[in-house]
């Protein structure tokens, strides 16, 4: 086990430190560059000049240079400073925004569990029945109508009809934990919903076959009611494969967050993603995507590692 | 003699008949998926015939007709600029379809090229292959579109180069995990004694057993594809304006007139819905078909 946990953080360090190759080559495939960006369209100044404060911003060494003292910086907490805000350091900006990713991201992870689970199981238990047929048609929808689309509709419909604003002004989690929970609630069902469609579909599958299986005929032979049964036998078995999928889920679920983020106007690592892009703020960009794929890359360490304890079965080689 | 000449007619329609009848019993079996595609060949219709079907010019602005709720001449109304929604739909599914089929194409197809490789060399080769693969994955997808539509201009083909990138870490690792278990089937070292190349054991034989899960995969595939395009599009960061597109028409007019004019987001919004759901609908029937142990499920 502990070889194997080695090994796997070995693996997830090499992943990271080809994301942060594969962003800084992107980033620097962009025309133009960053002295042009903060200079931004007005203030052009004398070639000599430029050179000169070039040579300052240290953007005329080469690539490989510029690449470790990226790393350096990373490695030193601070991730650069923001091209457009002086003095801003790229981490600190992170730090403000992560939280409310998080959140929303967690949050809708929960709600996606406590709806997917449940209606996959019933779906299964009634195969091939009416109610079986609407939990995979509603699963089905889930699946093809993107959040962002079912959060435009709530906006518009919820404006029109049910009096529902989206929030102007973000409330933040330690201010107002009340008032912030309320202000989630909206996005975090939206953002739940696709997720929960793909759990529910397979909560459904692998209960299905677990029904099949031997040791549930045992246990219903000797005399458990059906519900001991499934809720005792069936499910812990079934949702072993649920939760790794679950978790191999978070990149999309921060996708999705980023997204739902930009729609609700909060100021999350979307918001600041999208606004850094728009602004050509390159190092900002940079460092998201990097603490972006950090995340997903320890959330999907974490669930191989907590695979094991799950299910005594597995064991690692 | 004249026996025979008669037979010859019946010869050749017995030829036809198995693949129609297999045609209407997977209707039968499968009428839910059967219905799906009907749909998507009216959506490729729509798309192809876009120029001669659509009412009106997509482009045409009439400052006079701006905003007009659904009428019978403007079957879904008009956007800001008065441009006909219908028409614009008709020509976006062009951009839609063009992303799904072509972003999920190349991207399998660079996929099964990976995954081949790798899963049949083996070795280095598959490692690197490999973590290049889950480096690219563990980038949300949004974020690693986003960055790749600011470093490349907005148009089609840079769009779908882009979502390719999306699509091809997961087929490269489900064309991995099927060539490694095909590598050891006897059928693969009667080909390697009687002396074919690797390249011969893996396009003829190893690469047609694994294709089951590579069309699933594709069919699947498509249907993200085109809501990627849409979220490209919402974010701005699609094909050009005033190029229709489905994600784009959510992003100008859908959001800022959304009060006076909610039509302009329903309409390509039920595009996008309709057939993503359309396409997940047969992506699910033929994984019935193709892969019965997956049957439900999303791997």
């Amino acid at each position: 086990m502990r070889e194997y946990a080695i090994r796997r953080l070995a693996g997830a360090a090499v992943v990271v430190a080809l994301v942060s190759i594969i962003v800084f080559i992107l980033m620097h495939l962009l025309p133009g560059d960053a002295l042009l960006t903060k200079l931004g369209e007005t203030g052009r100044i004398p070639e000599d000049q430029m050179d000169e404060l070039r040579a300052k911003m240290g953007i005329d060494d080469p690539l490989y240079v510029q690449y470790f003292r990226w790393v350096g910086d990373i490695f030193d907490g601070s991730m650069g400073e923001s091209l457009i805000y002086d003095g801003r350091e790229v981490s600190g900006r992170i730090m403000d925004a992560a939280p409310v990713t998080l959140e929303l991201g967690l949050l809708a992870m929960a709600a996606a569990m406590v709806i997917g689970v449940p209606l996959g199981v019933i779906a299964a238990i009634r195969q091939d029945g009416p109610i079986d047929y609407l939990c995979q048609a509603i699963a089905l929808t889930g699946l093809s109508v993107p959040s962002f689309l079912i959060g435009l509709l709530v906006i518009i419909y919820g404006t029109l009809h049910f009096g529902y604003r989206p929030p102007r002004e973000y409330i933040g989690l330690t201010e107002d934990p009340i008032g912030n929970l309320k202000q989630m609630a909206i996005p975090v069902l939206i953002l739940g919903y696709g997720l929960a469609a793909s759990i529910m579909r397979m909560t459904r599958s692998t209960v299905l076959e677990t029904l099949r299986q031997d040791y549930t005929r045992t246990a219903r032979a000797k005399g458990l009611a059906a519900r001991v049964v499934v809720w005792r036998h069936v499910l812990r078995n079934a949702l072993i494969p649920v939760v790794t999928m679950a978790g191999n889920q978070a990149a999309f679920i921060l996708s999705g967050a980023l997204i739902i983020e930009i729609l609700f106007i909060m100021p999350g690592l979307g918001q600041l993603t999208y606004t850094a892009i728009i602004q050509r703020d390159y190092t900002q960009v940079q460092g998201n995507a990097l603490v972006v794929a950090a995340i997903v890359v320890l959330v999907n360490l974490v669930v191989d590692l907590s695979y094991g304890l799950i299910d005594p079965r597995i064991r690692y080689g | 003699m004249s026996a025979i000449a008669s037979d010859l007619p019946r010869v050749i329609d017995t030829g036809l008949r198995p693949r129609n009848r297999r045609l209407l019993s997977l209707a039968r079996r499968k009428p839910l998926a059967a219905g799906a595609g009907l749909v998507l060949v009216v959506v490729c219709v729509v798309a192809l015939f876009a120029p001669v079907l659509a009412p009106f010019d997509p482009n045409e602005v009439q400052l006079g007709s701006r905003l007009l709720s659904p009428s019978s001449e403007h079957w879904l109304g008009t956007d800001e600029f008065g441009r006909d929604v219908l028409s614009r739909i008709m020509h976006g599914a062009r951009v839609s379809l063009a992303a799904g089929l072509g972003a999920a194409g190349l991207g399998t197809a660079a996929g099964v090229v990976f995954g081949l490789l790798g899963g049949y060399i083996g070795g280095f080769v598959d490692l690197a292959i490999q973590r290049v693969m889950d480096a690219l994955m563990a980038l949300p997808p949004i974020i690693l579109l986003m960055v790749l539509a600011t470093v490349l201009s907005p148009s089609l083909q840079n769009v779908v180069f882009a979502i390719a990138i999306f699509v091809m870490p997961s087929a490269s690792r489900v064309v991995r995990g099927a060539v490694l278990a095909e590598k050891e089937m006897v059928y693969v070292l009667a080909a390697q004694s009687i002396g074919a190349s690797p390249k011969r054991v893996m396009v003829r034989h190893v690469l047609p057993n694994t294709m089951a899960p590579i069309i699933i995969l594709a069919s699947i595939a498509v249907g993200s594809a085109i809501i990627i395009e849409a979220a490209l599009g919402f974010l701005g960061l699609s094909v050009r304006p005033p190029a229709a597109t489905w994600g784009t028409m959510l992003n100008t007019g859908a959001q800022t007139y959304m009060e006076q004019a909610p039509w302009l987001a329903v309409a390509p919004g039920l595009a996008i819905g309709v057939t993503v759901f359309s396409i997940n609908l047969l992506g699910d029937g033929l994984r019935d078909i193709l892969d019965p142990r997956l049957r439900g499920s999303r791997g």
